[in-house]
């Protein structure tokens, strides 16, 4: 199917769309924390794919090369966020996800402040795992980590979190 | 090894999303039992575990969101559709590609051949073919009707015969010319740049009609026109045959059967015997074809000339003048009888008269002339007997040349001279002194055959020979080739004999060597004093002493073959002897006298002086490794500097032509 897509059969290309971009959208996800913007992301990131299709030279590899780009549209989307003025881009962008945080409880706003302060890299394993529900196997291959790396990924996160949010915890306890 | 409690975060996030293997969660759990901290972040991790899978869900993208994505992608790349999207697919497939590339190749190569001009001659060929279509038209359905409605017509007759002459391509094109007018009609609008083609190849077939017209002699010409032709027919014949004489008779009888006869007979003797010559024959002219087929089997024709002079206009022309000179004559002669007038004016018009009539005797004599020439045809004969070639005689000149070499040239010179007599001539002598008192002689003489090799040995027991060159040439006389027959005679033997002095000659052999000593003054002389124990004579010999102290002397000398071994052994009583080379020039073939024959010596002897570098050893060694290895990393380094002069245009190039492709790449990803 991979090598059919990057030889340019549609159908086979339109079968990942479905497939992974669920897994790519997590990853931007990891990045961004902004559904509107990581929504967009994901669709640039599937034409560019289409229109390079034939940068790729190993097919088997061609999610991990998905996800090499979702990756790094989503940090210049990032990094202009950052460079644009402020009082534009706090507006669009902050504004969904501050909207979102007002209905939750406190608890909410804490761990959201608590993802944000995580490594790119722990967001994203961290997504992937609760979007998907993807198995510690597929997300080493398409985070392109090797072989038991996501173990510990995964545990110096949830570490770090549970550490951020002992109080609040403590208090649902 | 780390323990579980040591990773124990690891272990729990494993744990709670049900990553871990059966034996590793039995083991987490004996240790969960064991260790309260671990217990109560194991609770932890638990509560975390469940908040997150409940706060991601709500950022968790919604079901419809693959379906938003597949609809954007079709809203921004369209779906091909057609031809498009089946060449694309085709793409794909490895054979397709291969094929695409040599077409590429193919294309590449045809231009490349255009380019350079190969192309024109394909061009050319199209334009041929495009003729041909042109000439097989008329054939074609709309036209034949055309065709025969054009040769029945009147005016076509013309056109029709020369049609039939020049052939069926250009026939054919004078043909649809005449057409043209009745053909545009039913020919399609398209075919009107054809027809205008031909238009113009009419334009340049047309005057070659009636140039055909004339070149065809005129069908019902009279044959008379023939008959009254004056024909000089004359043939030349050249026959190889096997007796002169015989061929003579033959030829006689022939030209008697022929009513004809021998004109003139000549002919020449060789010095070999064989006999050369012409016949003239006279035969009357429509026999002369037949006349020659019968010649011709008297022996091998080598040439063959046929000729007719067409002398009718000439022949008639001076008939006519003939006719008017008769007029004129008459009238003179009528003149004289009637006038009367004065003498002057009567003498007048008998000079006219005299005058007109020597004119009328030269034409008539011309007109003669002809009328003989034409009356018989004259064939010239060439006749020679085989083997015509082969010499008559055979003339064996010897040369015999021969250096001398002797003490004294003067004697010698003088005892050969000594030797002439009628049979033996001296036909030049010469002694030549040089500014040096050198002296050389030259002599040539003629010796009688029986003579000559007496008197060669005796000239050979003067001096010592150097060089004997002996040439004999056999000269074929009055021919070439070989014969059988043919004697053979021995002329006079030419002798040239030169004649130089001993020290002149060119030594045996030569030796050279260097003899290494302390006292090299007193071993000079010693040397000298063997040489000439062994009859041997000084050339040259040389003393030199250089800075270092190193004194040389330098002897140069000759001594007979037969002492030279000698010589030789009586040198190591000297010192040292050093660095022999001998260099000996055998002769093959010349009659040497080995053992009086000459050696040549050179001999230095020398002393080691003061200082004496020896070049062994270990310094020296190390010294000269140094030396090398410095000029070895020198040459390197050339190289180096070499290569990369080599490289590094092309490395620039084509660093400049990626960096250029990768700015084009992003400029084309930012968009």
């Amino acid at each position: 199917m991979y090598r059919a897509a990057t030889q340019g059969d549609r159908e086979a290309f339109e079968m990942i769309i479905r497939t992974h971009s669920r897994a790519l959208f997590a990853i931007a996800y990891g990045i961004l924390q902004s559904r509107e913007e990581v929504e967009d992301v994901v669709q640039e990131v599937l034409i560019k794919a289409w229109k390079t299709r034939w940068r790729v030279r190993d097919p088997e590899k061609f999610p991990a090369w998905l996800a090499t780009i979702a990756r790094h549209r989503a940090h210049d989307i990032f990094r202009r966020r950052r460079t644009v003025p402020l009082s534009v881009t706090i507006n669009e962008a902050i504004e969904p996800s501050s909207a979102a945080e007002s209905h939750g409880s406190e608890l909410d706003q804490q761990l959201q402040s608590a993802l944000a302060a995580l490594p790119e890299l722990h967001r994203s394993a961290l997504t992937l795992r609760y979007f998907e529900e993807m198995d510690y196997r597929s997300i080493e291959n398409i985070l392109g980590l090797s072989n038991g790396a996501l173990r510990g990924i995964l545990g110096r996160a949830l570490t770090t979190m549970r550490k951020q949010l002992r109080p609040a915890l403590a208090s649902l306890e | 090894m780390a323990t579980i409690h040591d990773e124990i975060d690891n272990w729990l996030a494993a744990d709670t999303h049900g990553e871990l293997s059966d034996d590793e969660r039995s083991a987490l759990h004996t240790h969960l039992v064991e260790c309260a901290a671990c217990r109560k972040s194991h609770q932890e991790n638990k509560v975390m575990n469940k908040i997150l899978e409940e706060t991601l869900a709500h950022e968790k993208p919604d079901p419809a969101f693959e379906q938003r994505m597949l609809a954007g992608f079709r809203k921004r790349i369209p779906q091909r559709s057609g031809l498009v999207k089946l060449l694309v697919d085709l793409m794909r497939f490895r054979a397709t590609q291969i094929t695409a590339v040599a077409a590429v190749l193919l294309a590449l190569v045809q231009i490349g051949r255009m380019i350079t001009g190969e192309g024109a001659a394909v061009l050319r060929n199209r334009g041929n073919v495009g003729s041909e279509e042109f000439a097989r038209r008329p054939a074609q359905a709309p036209f034949t009707d055309e065709l025969s409605a054009l040769r029945k017509s009147e005016n076509g007759r013309d056109k029709e015969v020369a049609a039939g002459k020049l052939g069926s391509g250009l026939g054919a094109a004078v043909v649809q010319n005449a057409a043209i007018p009745a053909a545009t009609s039913p020919v399609q609008p398209k075919d009107e740049r054809r027809d205008a083609a031909e238009v113009e190849r009419t334009i340049v077939t047309g005057p070659n009609i009636p140039s055909a017209e004339q070149v065809e002699p005129n069908p019902e010409a009279p044959a008379s026109v023939l008959t009254n032709r004056k024909l000089i027919r004359n043939a030349a014949i050249e026959l190889e045959i096997a007796s002169f004489d015989d061929a003579v008779q033959k030829i006689t009888a022939f030209a008697n059967e022929e009513r004809g006869y021998v004109a003139t007979t000549s002919s020449e003797k060789q010095a070999n015997g064989k006999l050369k010559g012409e016949i003239l024959v006279k035969v009357l002219p429509e026999n002369l074809d037949h006349f020659l087929q019968k010649i011709r089997g008297i022996g091998d024709l080598k040439n063959q000339t046929l000729g007719t002079e067409d002398v009718t206009k000439a022949y008639f022309d001076t008939d006519a003048r003939l006719k008017n000179a008769h007029v004129m004559e008459q009238r003179l002669i009528d003149m004289l009888k009637t006038k009367t007038g004065k003498v002057s004016d009567l003498l007048q018009v008998e000079k006219e008269l005299g005058r007109v009539r020597e004119e009328i005797e030269k034409m008539q004599g011309e007109l003669k002339y002809w009328d003989s020439q034409v009356q018989f045809a004259t064939v010239t004969i060439s006749l020679f007997e085989k083997d015509m070639e082969e010499p008559a005689a055979f003339l064996l000149k010897e040369r015999a040349q021969l250096a001398l070499y002797a003490p004294d040239v003067e004697k010698i010179y003088n005892d050969i001279k000594g030797l002439a007599s009628p049979k033996v001539q001296v036909t030049n002598a010469q002694l030549d002194r040089d500014n040096s008192g050198r002296v050389s002689a030259r002599l040539s003489m003629l010796i009688a055959p029986e003579e000559s090799d007496a008197v060669i040995s005796r000239v050979k027991r003067f001096g010592r020979v150097e060089n004997l060159q002996k040439q004999t040439e056999r000269i074929a006389q009055g021919g070439g080739g070989m014969s059988e027959n043919a004697k053979t005679k021995r002329d006079k033997v030419e002798l040239n004999v030169s004649i130089s002095r001993e020290e002149q000659e060119q030594a045996l052999q030569e030796t050279s060597l260097r003899i290494r000593t302390v006292a090299v003054d007193e071993k000079a002389k010693e040397l000298r004093n063997l040489a000439e124990k062994q009859s041997g004579r000084m050339r040259s010999s040389s003393f030199s002493r250089d800075p270092d102290g190193r004194e040389f002397a330098n002897v140069s000398l000759r001594i007979p073959m037969k002492n030279y071994s000698a010589l030789m052994e009586s040198l190591n009583a000297l010192g040292k002897v050093e660095n022999v080379t001998v260099q000996r020039q055998d002769r093959n073939g010349a009659q040497i006298d080995e053992a009086n024959a000459p050696a040549d010596l050179s001999i230095q002897v020398y002393s080691q002086g003061n200082i004496v570098s020896q070049e062994t050893g270990l310094f020296a060694t190390l010294r000269r490794t140094l030396a090398q290895s410095a000029a070895a990393i020198m040459w390197s380094l050339r190289m180096i500097g070499v290569a990369i002069a080599f490289l590094a245009p092309w490395v620039i190039a084509i660093i400049f032509i990626v960096w250029i492709a990768k700015r084009i790449l992003r400029a084309r990803q930012q968009k």
